[in-house]
């Protein structure tokens, strides 16, 4: 996939800033976290998987999603958020 | 404004959360548990262990297995061992399995899900969360009793044979079990027994020169030098040697009688302060037990307070208990609960010692449970309970 349509989603983008916040989470809670429903952000959560971004774990009927460190992608897109962050404060 | 004295140097030291460094006379039974544990170091999943801390209140038995936890996890961090002492106060979760069983895997994976599975599926997440990190966990679990008490036999069965559908994996969960008397395991049916029953370490009551030991060790890490005479010590000391050997209640005591000391700029404890303080101190009880009854615990309790802070009798009858209690639930607008509720709050007042029954004899026409308050004033504990329920409102 290209870069282009990674960061054309808003809520893609949304969602690797909530992984980047806090860790780990849930598909539920991220969608209730981003204010939408569970099978969008399935959806959005297979895409990133699927681009190496992201990884899951599940136990039992839940799974776990977190940003995977072993990405240098996900390096940079982490900086760029913290640079975003730090020059709008 | 004049200058702020106080006799404390550090009072957190005093504090109920407070883990000493050292724990006096209590050395042998630390040194058992780490016994009891070394496996934990030198060949990690090879066994799982139980074992069973019991005492009366003030005895040590959390500050025990709360030294040996952060021991133990020192120990094991230097060693690269991933382990965790994870310590769950049972009453604190309302001695729900799910809820504890939700705590220790929140130590894993802080953001776990709070809803959506049971605890019988905790238990194989748990497992596979340790197995994925070669993770163990030593489990405490405080206040044993109102977990046996809640979910009975089939919980601890669960929770101590994890490892039975586990087959060859490592062994990566073991428990401590903390409670004051052996009595709540007799209730457990004989097979949940035999697992639990192998390793007990009994805790006896404090002498007055143990509790004079313990209460200069806190002393010298929470007050200033000179601050507390040693007339003052031994007072205390001998105030907790009455309430049962109850450090607890006289590291209580000495943190309320140097407030004393600050309020009147003393530059010492005396044993006056001591006095005063014992005089506004709920005895026989912690403040945190009352702290962590439920809403209409309280409202209960606060209906039996108030009943025999009006009336000279000796004893109260459920009966009239439960009308005062609705009269509470009145005033504070709450739905009343069941007789049947009721019945099972007082059961939690008389094994926290608050409260003790017995059933009427001869000369009154059915039976009927009669509602002692052996040792706190009425008075006292209705202040308690309002502080708290006003708390709550606010």
């Amino acid at each position: 996939m290209d870069v282009e349509d990674v960061f054309s989603s808003r809520l893609r983008i949304k969602i690797l800033k909530v992984l980047a916040q806090v860790g780990e989470l849930n598909v539920s809670e991220i969608a209730r976290r981003l204010g939408v429903n569970y099978g969008t952000t399935n959806m959005h959560l297979k895409v990133l998987e699927d681009e190496g971004l992201i990884l899951h774990k599940q136990f039992g009927r839940i799974r776990i999603y977190r940003l995977n460190q072993n990405s240098a992608k996900i390096k940079l897109i982490q900086n760029l958020f913290e640079v975003w962050e730090n020059q709008n404060k | 404004m004049p200058l702020y004295r106080s006799v404390f140097k550090d009072e957190t030291k005093l504090d109920i959360n407070y883990v000493p460094h050292r724990l006096p006379h209590r050395d042998k039974e630390l040194r058992l548990l780490t016994e009891f544990f070394n496996f934990t170091l030198q060949s990690p999943g090879a066994m799982s262990q139980r074992v069973i801390i019991t005492g009366d209140i003030g005895a040590g038995k959390t500050a025990l297995s709360q030294r040996f936890g952060s021991d133990i996890s020192r120990e094991a961090n230097k060693r690269g061992i991933n382990f965790r002492y994870v310590h769950v106060n049972c009453r604190e979760y309302h001695g729900s399995l799910f809820l504890i069983l939700q705590h220790v895997v929140s130590a894993f994976h802080p953001n776990f899900p709070k809803r959506g599975y049971s605890a019988e599926e905790l238990l194989p997440i748990l497992a596979q969360m340790l197995d994925e990190e070669n993770g163990y966990v030593i489990l405490a679990l405080d206040e044993f009793d109102s977990l046996v008490e809640k979910e009975g036999s089939e919980a601890v069965y669960k929770l101590t044979r994890l490892q039975e559908t586990r087959q060859n994996k490592p062994q990566r969960l073991s428990l401590i079990c903390i409670l004051r008397s052996l009595e709540a395991i007799g209730r457990l049916d004989p097979s949940t027994r035999s697992t639990l029953q192998s390793s007990i370490i009994s805790l006896g009551k404090y002498s007055e020169q143990q509790l004079i030991d313990i209460l200069n060790d806190r002393v010298s890490v929470a007050f200033k030098p000179l601050a507390v005479l040693e007339d003052t010590m031994s007072l205390i000391a001998e105030i907790a040697f009455s309430e049962n050997g109850n450090a607890r209640f006289g590291i209580e005591l000495l943190w309320r009688a140097g407030k004393h000391a600050d309020a009147e700029e003393l530059e010492a404890v005396t044993p006056e302060c001591v006095r005063k303080a014992v005089s506004n101190i709920v005895p026989a009880m912690r403040k945190d037990e009352l702290a962590m009854l439920g809403f209409h615990e309280k409202l209960f309790l606060l209906g039996i307070a108030r009943l025999f802070k009006e009336s000279h009798n000796a004893y109260v009858s459920l009966a009239e208990a439960e009308r005062a209690y609705a009269i509470v639930c009145e005033e504070l607008e709450a739905k009343p609960n069941s007789h049947t509720q009721l019945w099972k709050y007082l059961q939690n007042f008389l094994s926290l010692g608050i409260i003790k029954t017995e059933v009427s004899k001869t000369g009154v026409r059915g039976r009927s449970t009669l509602i002692y308050l052996p040792r706190i004033p009425a008075f006292e504990l209705e202040r308690e309970l309002e502080a708290l329920l006003e708390d709550r409102e606010a």
